[in-house]
C-alpha cells in the first residue's frame, strides 16, 4: 500500500467530519471567486457605469473574505488535527516517520484544498451570472451585460487557495513535529480538569464584565458620546465591549452557574448534569473563540443590518436633500438664464409629453437668526453666535405639492438635515429671533421636519417654515438681496418621473443639474452593491462561525462519550439525556447570538443618527430575523450529531 | 416476591458475536439462579465470557437466545425504553474503570440516578448521606472525581449504584484498577453492605482474593458453567484455598492471582 493509497483510505474514513468543513471550503472559494470576477471584470463595470464604487468595494470584501477564510480554516484544521492525534499516534505506532505522518496529512490537506478550488471554481462559472443578475436587480440597472471567465479572478483566487494550503501545511507539520507520541495518545484525554472558582474573585470579575458591557452600551448611546473626541470614545466603546464580552464568557457565566449549582446542593439532576456541569467545566477554554463568534456575529449583523436599512430607506433618505421631484434655481457661475424661465420651457416639455405636474415657485428670505435653548449639543456650539436661516412659506410649500408640518402663529418648524441627527426631542422647543433688514422677530421653534424643503443653497441647511403673515413680514423688511426664488416640480404620478428627467436634463443641457430621480438612481445603486456585498460576506462570516461552533460542539460530543456511555448504562434513555443536550446547546448557541444581537442593536443606534428618514427598525428587524434561523440551522445540525453519538454509545 | 427467594434466573442463554455466517459463541447455553442476598462471585480465564455474561444478565447487552428474569420480570422480552427505566430502577452498576462524569461533583455522581426517580429532595438527600456515611465519602462529597483516590472513585462509584435501594448490584471488576489496600476495603465495604443491608451483588472479577469475599463463586470457561463453589461456613483463607484449587485446574489467569 502506498501512502497515497493510504491517504485516499483516511480521507474515507474521515468523510464524516470533513464535509461541513469542505462545503464551507468551497463556498468560499466560490464567492471569493465571483467577488474577484466581478471586480477584474471590465464589462460589467463598464456598461454599468460603476466602476469606481464597485471595484473599490469588491477589493475591500475579497480582503476581508481572505481574512475570514483564513482564520476559519486555520481554526478548523487544527481541530481536526487535535481530534485525529490518535491516528497519527498510530501511525507513528507502526514504525511510520514523523516526516512520512506529516507528508501523508500535507497530502491530505492538498487534495482536500485542490477539491474545493476545483468545485468553488466550477460552481462559481456556473452561478456566477446569477450573482450578476441579483446584483444588477439591486442596483436598479436594466439591460444586459454579458461575463466572461476573468483569468486575473481565477488566480486571484488560487493564489489565495496557495496562501491557506501553505499556512496549513506548515501548522500540520510543526504540530506532527513538536508532539510525543505519548501525547498524541493522551490528547482526547487532555482535559482540562474542572476547578472550584474562587468565589470572591469571580464575582468581582463576573460582575465588572458585564458592567463593562453595559457601560459601553450606555456610553455609546449618552451625550458624551459626542465630542470632539468621537473617534477616541468610539474606540473605547469598542474596547469595552469587546473586554466585557470575554469577562462574560470566561467568569460571570461560570459564575452564574456556580451559584446555581451550589444552590441545588447535589441534586442538579440529569439535565444539569449534561449542560451546566459541562458548560462549567469548559466556559474558560472557550471564552476566546466564543468572543470571537460574538464580535464576528455582532459585526455581521451591524453590518448588513446597516446596509440594509440604507437600500431600505434610500428613496426616503434621497427625499431629504433633494425634496421636489425637479427644482430650478438660481445659478451664478453659469450665467444661464432665470429659474422661472426655465421652469417655463420644462412645464411646456412636461405638457407636450403629458405629463400631469404642480409647479409652483417658491421665494424664500435670507436672515440671521440667533437660537437660545437650553438643550442642543455642546459640539454645536451653537449659544451666542449667529447662524444663517432661510425662512418660507408654508402656503407656498403646500402649492407645490410638498407636505410638511404645519407651523402654528408665531412659530417655527425646524428643517435641517445637517444637523437633525445631533438634536433630540430634547431640545425642542427653543426660541429664535431673526433679522430680516431691520426687523427683528421671534419665533418658538416647535419641532424638527423631517427633510430639507428645498436643497440647501448657499451652504445653508437650516431652514424654517412659517405662517404666511409672519413671512410676509419678513419679506417686506428684507432688502431684495436677501430674496431668493426656486421653482418646484412634482409630479402627480411618480411613475412617469424617468422620463421627466430626461426632459429635465435637456432643459440648457450644457450645465447638468440633478433631480429626485437620478440621485435615486445613484444612490440605489450605491446601496445595492453594498447590501450585495455585505450581504454575501455576512453569509460567509455566518457559515464560518457556525461551521466552528458546529466543531466545536462534535468534538466535544466525542470527548463526552464515554459518560453518555455511563448513562445509557445507569439506564437513562437516549430522549432523556437529549433533553439536557439540547439545554446545553440552547446555552452554546443561544448566547453569543444573543449577545451578538445586543451589540449590533446598540452599534446601530448609535449610528441610526447617520439616518435622517427615521425609523430603521423593520430593515434591521428581518436582517436579524434571517441571520438568526441561518444560525440556528446550525444549532439543528449539532443536536443532530449529538443524538447519532447518544445513539451509538451503548 | 417469588418462590424461594430467586432474585435471578437465566435459561439457556446464549450470546453470538459477528455475522450470520460467521458467528462466535461466546456464551454457549448458561443456566444459573441467584437468591436474594447473595454475592456471586464469578471467575474464569481470560475469554471465557465472564464479562459477557454479566452484561448480558444486567440487560446492558441482549442474549441471542434464553431467558433471563430479575426480581419476576422477563428482561430478556422487554423493549430498550423499557430496559432503561427497569436498570434505573432496579439495577446497580459499579465498573472497573468507576465511569464517573469528570464534570460532576462525587455527591452530584452518587445522586444522578436519583434524579428522575420519584424520590423527593429531603429523601434523596437522606439516603446520600446514609450511604456516604457507610463508604466513608461524607467528607469529600464536593470534590471532583481527579481530586480523589481509585478507591474513593470506586466507593463513589458503589454510592451511586446504591441510592436507588437496587434489587441487585452488578459489579464488573471492581477492584481491578485499584492497590491491594484499596482493594481489600472495598470489598470489606461490598460485603458488609451485602449483610446489613441484605443487597444482592453479582461480581466479575479474576482475583482470587476478590472472590474470596463472595458467598458463592461461578466459574466459566468457554462460554459454559465450569463449577461453583459455596463459601458456607469457611473462613476466607480457606475459601481462599477452595478458589485456587479450581483455578488450578481450570487453568489460565493463575499467575494472576495476588
Amino acid at each position: 500500500m502506498t501512502l497515497v493509497d493510504l491517504v485516499f483510505r483516511s480521507m474515507r474514513k474521515n468523510i464524516r467530519h470533513y464535509y461541513l468543513y469542505f462545503f464551507a471550503l468551497i463556498f468560499g472559494v466560490t464567492l471569493f471567486f465571483i467577488f474577484s470576477t466581478l471586480q477584474f471584470d471590465g464589462a460589467v463595470s463598464g456598461e454599468t457605469d460603476l466602476s469606481a464604487k464597485m471595484t473599490s468595494g469588491f477589493k475591500a470584501a475579497t480582503v476581508l473574505l481572505f481574512a475570514i477564510l483564513l482564520i476559519f480554516v486555520t481554526y478548523a484544521n487544527d481541530l481536526f488535527l487535535t481530534r485525529r492525534s490518535r491516528e497519527i499516534g498510530l501511525y507513528q505506532l507502526v514504525g511510520l516517520t514523523k516526516r512520512t505522518v506529516s507528508r501523508m496529512l500535507i497530502i491530505e490537506n492538498v487534495l482536500l484544498g485542490a477539491g474545493a478550488f476545483i468545485i468553488g471554481i466550477g460552481a462559481g462559472l456556473l452561478v456566477s451570472r446569477l450573482f450578476l443578475l441579483l446584483l444588477l436587480k439591486l442596483i436598479g440597472y436594466e439591460g444586459t451585460v454579458s461575463l466572461s471567465f476573468s483569468g486575473a479572478a481565477f488566480s486571484q483566487t488560487a493564489m489565495l487557495f496557495a496562501v491557506l494550503i501553505v499556512v496549513t501545511s506548515f501548522r500540520m507539520f510543526i504540530k506532527v513535529r513538536r508532539t510525543k507520541l505519548i501525547d498524541l495518545f493522551n490528547e482526547d484525554k487532555k482535559d482540562e480538569h474542572p476547578k472550584q472558582p474562587k468565589p470572591v474573585t469571580s464575582a468581582i470579575l463576573g460582575i465588572v464584565g458585564l458592567a463593562m458591557m453595559i457601560f459601553g452600551y450606555w456610553f455609546a448611546n449618552s451625550k458624551y458620546m459626542l465630542n470632539a473626541f468621537l473617534l477616541l470614545n468610539m474606540l473605547m466603546v469598542l474596547a469595552l465591549v469587546i473586554v466585557g464580552t470575554y469577562l462574560v464568557f470566561r467568569v460571570t457565566i461560570g459564575w452564574i452557574l456556580t451559584l446555581y449549582r451550589r444552590s441545588r446542593n447535589g441534586q442538579i439532576g440529569l439535565k444539569g448534569a449534561l449542560s451546566v456541569a459541562p458548560l462549567m467545566h469548559r466556559m474558560r477554554a472557550n471564552a476566546k473563540s466564543l468572543t470571537v463568534i460574538t464580535t464576528l456575529s455582532a459585526m455581521t449583523l451591524a453590518m448588513t443590518g446597516f446596509a440594509f436599512s440604507m437600500y431600505y430607506s434610500t428613496g426616503q433618505e434621497v427625499r431629504v436633500g433633494t425634496p421636489h421631484d425637479f427644482m430650478f434655481t438660481e445659478r451664478e457661475e453659469a450665467n444661464e438664464p432665470l429659474p422661472e424661465e426655465l421652469a417655463g420651457q420644462f412645464a411646456k416639455s412636461l405638457d407636450d409629453a403629458g405629463i400631469p405636474y404642480n409647479e409652483q415657485a417658491i421665494t424664500y428670505v435670507h436672515t440671521i437668526g440667533m437660537f437660545n435653548g437650553k438643550h442642543f449639543p455642546e459640539i454645536l456650539e451653537l449659544e451666542g453666535r449667529t447662524v444663517d436661516v432661510l425662512v418660507f412659506d408654508w402656503d407656498q410649500l403646500n402649492a407645490s405639492g410638498l407636505e410638511t408640518e404645519v407651523p402654528a402663529k408665531g412659530e417655527a418648524v425646524f428643517h435641517d438635515s445637517g444637523l437633525s441627527w445631533l438634536l433630540t426631542d430634547k431640545t425642542f422647543p427653543f426660541d429664535a429671533s431673526l433679522q430680516s433688514g431691520d426687523l427683528k422677530e421671534n419665533f418658538r421653534v416647535s419641532e424638527m421636519g423631517d427633510r430639507q424643503v428645498t436643497s440647501g443653497y448657499e451652504g445653508v441647511t437650516t431652514e424654517f417654515v412659517v405662517k404666511h403673515d409672519s413671512y410676509m413680514k419678513l419679506k417686506d423688511a428684507a432688502p431684495p438681496e436677501s430674496l431668493h426664488t426656486v421653482v418646484g416640480f412634482n409630479l402627480k404620478d411618480k411613475d412617469d418621473l424617468k422620463e421627466a428627467s430626461k426632459l429635465y436634463q435637456e432643459i440648457n443641457p450644457g450645465n447638468t443639474r440633478l433631480d429626485y430621480y437620478l440621485s435615486y438612481q445613484d444612490a440605489i445603486s450605491y446601496s445595492g452593491i453594498m447590501i450585495f456585498i455585505t450581504g454575501f460576506l455576512g453569509l460567509a462570516f455566518l457559515a464560518s462561525t457556525g461551521s466552528i461552533l458546529y466543531f466545536k460542539q462534535m468534538s466535544e460530543a466525542e470527548q463526552e462519550k464515554r459518560s453518555y456511555t455511563t448513562l445509557r448504562q445507569l439506564g437513562f434513555k437516549t430522549s432523556e439525556i437529549m433533553k439536557g443536550i439540547r439545554r446545553k446547546q440552547a446555552f452554546v448557541f443561544g448566547i453569543p447570538l444573543l449577545m451578538g444581537l445586543a451589540h449590533s442593536i446598540f452599534a446601530i443606534k448609535s449610528v441610526s443618527i447617520f439616518f435622517t428618514s427615521g425609523d430603521i427598525r423593520t430593515p434591521v428587524a428581518i436582517a436579524m430575523i434571517v441571520y438568526s434561523l441561518i444560525y440556528l440551522i446550525f444549532a439543528v445540525f449539532t443536536v443532530g450529531y449529538y443524538r447519532k453519538t447518544v445513539n451509538d454509545a451503548l | 416476591m417469588q418462590q424461594d427467594g430467586l432474585i435471578l434466573e437465566a435459561h439457556g442463554v446464549r450470546k453470538s458475536f459477528g455475522s450470520k455466517q460467521n458467528a462466535q459463541e461466546v456464551l454457549k447455553g448458561i443456566d444459573l439462579r441467584v437468591k436474594e442476598g447473595e454475592f456471586v462471585g464469578i471467575m474464569g480465564p481470560s475469554g471465557a465470557g465472564k464479562t459477557t455474561l454479566l452484561n448480558v444478565l444486567a440487560t446492558i447487552d441482549r442474549p441471542t437466545s434464553g431467558a433471563i428474569r430479575i426480581g419476576g420480570q422477563e428482561t430478556s422480552k422487554m423493549k430498550d425504553a423499557q430496559l432503561s427505566t427497569f436498570r434505573r430502577d432496579k439495577l446497580g452498576f459499579i465498573f472497573q474503570d468507576y465511569n464517573l462524569l469528570d464534570t460532576l461533583t462525587v455527591k452530584e455522581n452518587i445522586l444522578l440516578p436519583a434524579s428522575l426517580g420519584g424520590l423527593s429532595k429531603k429523601a434523596a438527600e437522606a439516603q446520600f448521606q446514609d450511604i456516604a456515611g457507610i463508604l466513608g465519602i461524607t467528607d469529600h462529597a464536593s470534590k471532583y472525581p481527579h481530586e480523589i483516590s481509585g478507591g474513593q472513585k470506586q466507593r463513589t462509584s458503589a454510592a451511586r449504584a446504591l441510592i436507588n435501594e437496587p434489587s441487585m448490584v452488578f459489579a464488573d471488576e471492581p477492584t481491578g484498577a485499584l492497590d491491594s489496600k484499596s482493594a481489600a476495603s472495598l470489598l470489606g465495604t461490598l460485603e458488609d453492605i451485602n449483610h446489613k443491608r441484605g443487597v444482592t451483588i453479582m461480581m466479575v472479577t479474576h482475583d482470587p482474593v476478590a472472590s474470596s469475599y463472595c458467598s458463592r463463586v461461578v466459574f466459566l470457561k468457554d462460554g459454559a458453567l465450569y463449577s461453583e463453589l459455596y463459601r458456607g461456613d469457611k473462613s476466607p483463607q480457606a475459601f481462599f484455598q477452595d478458589i485456587l484449587n479450581v483455578q488450578a485446574v481450570l487453568g489460565g489467569d493463575r499467575v494472576d492471582a495476588r
